[in-house]
């Protein structure tokens, strides 16, 4: 039986959001396509277990993350090395106000832990709501809100952001040096 | 970018703040409430550049080869091997 074309677009669709969220994860944009292609050979392969109508981004989101911890449970050492290379890995963004805040912003995402890191991305940036997240996640609501708490919070304390204009990269790197100290 | 992801944006009620933040402790109530307020500034701030980064890659679009590999796989009888 053929795809339906329909349901071919939706995988497509999800595929740019899929992979910005595999970089996120892997800290590594080829680990993150490798990612993203076996998500996509076993959503294609178990696609009779997806219900048209519900949500393909989640469903597939949930699938790459379920391969990537259950990767992360075997290659443990290689992934925390990842955690240092994400700031590396993604190109500056062009319409940031500026380059040295952006690097710094990168920086102290990468820090993060891992699930509050992930949480703080399904929400904030792939735009699910709590409750998808959790369901990726598989969590609860409660587990996802918290995280992502937290993961602002470590931001704004990481970059010692006290007042808009005062983003600037003193501020962060003192910032950065304080935080050190207390790990 | 559209504004209405910036709802998901908003700082949490400072009830659910956690007690294990280290910057929770030692700190007034007042102080805090006034950092609640300036805090939704700094929150929009990091979710901006938090999309900013993820939209980078978004806006790549679908590489060629897994373009490819959905659309083989898709024209494959009885799906994947």
């Amino acid at each position: 039986m053929k795809l339906d074309p329909a349901i071919r677009d939706q995988v497509l669709a999800t595929v740019p959001s899929l992979r910005a969220f595999a970089i996120s994860l892997s800290g590594n944009v080829d680990r993150a396509d490798d990612l993203v292609q076996e998500t996509l050979l076993r959503a294609l392969a178990h696609i009779d277990s997806f219900q048209p109508g519900t949500n393909m981004p989640a469903w597939l989101f949930t699938i790459l993350r379920n391969l990537f911890r259950s990767e992360y449970r075997k290659r443990r050492r290689e992934v925390e090395d990842a955690d240092g290379r994400f700031a590396e890995t993604l190109k500056s963004h062009p319409e940031q106000t500026g380059r040295v805040e952006f690097n710094e912003f990168r920086a102290a995402l990468a820090k993060l832990p891992s699930d509050q890191r992930e949480a703080l991305i399904l929400v904030g940036a792939s735009g699910f709501s709590y409750e998808d997240a959790a369901a990726i996640c598989g969590c609860a609501v409660g587990t996802i809100k918290s995280r992502v708490n937290r993961a602002r919070t470590r931001l704004s304390d990481l970059l010692a952001i006290d007042n808009v204009d005062d983003f600037g990269p003193d501020r962060a790197t003192r910032a950065v040096l304080a935080g050190g100290g207390r790990n | 970018m559209t504004t209405g992801k910036t709802v998901n944006l908003q700082p949490p009620p400072a009830t659910e703040n956690k007690a294990d933040e280290p910057e929770a402790m030692g700190k007034t109530a007042t102080h805090r409430k006034a950092e609640v307020r300036l805090g939704r500034e700094v929150q929009a701030r990091i979710g901006q550049q938090l999309r900013g980064m993820y939209d980078d890659v978004v806006n790549q679009g679908v590489p060629k080869h897994i373009d490819d590999l959905v659309r083989r796989l898709s024209d494959q009888d009885d799906g994947v091997a």
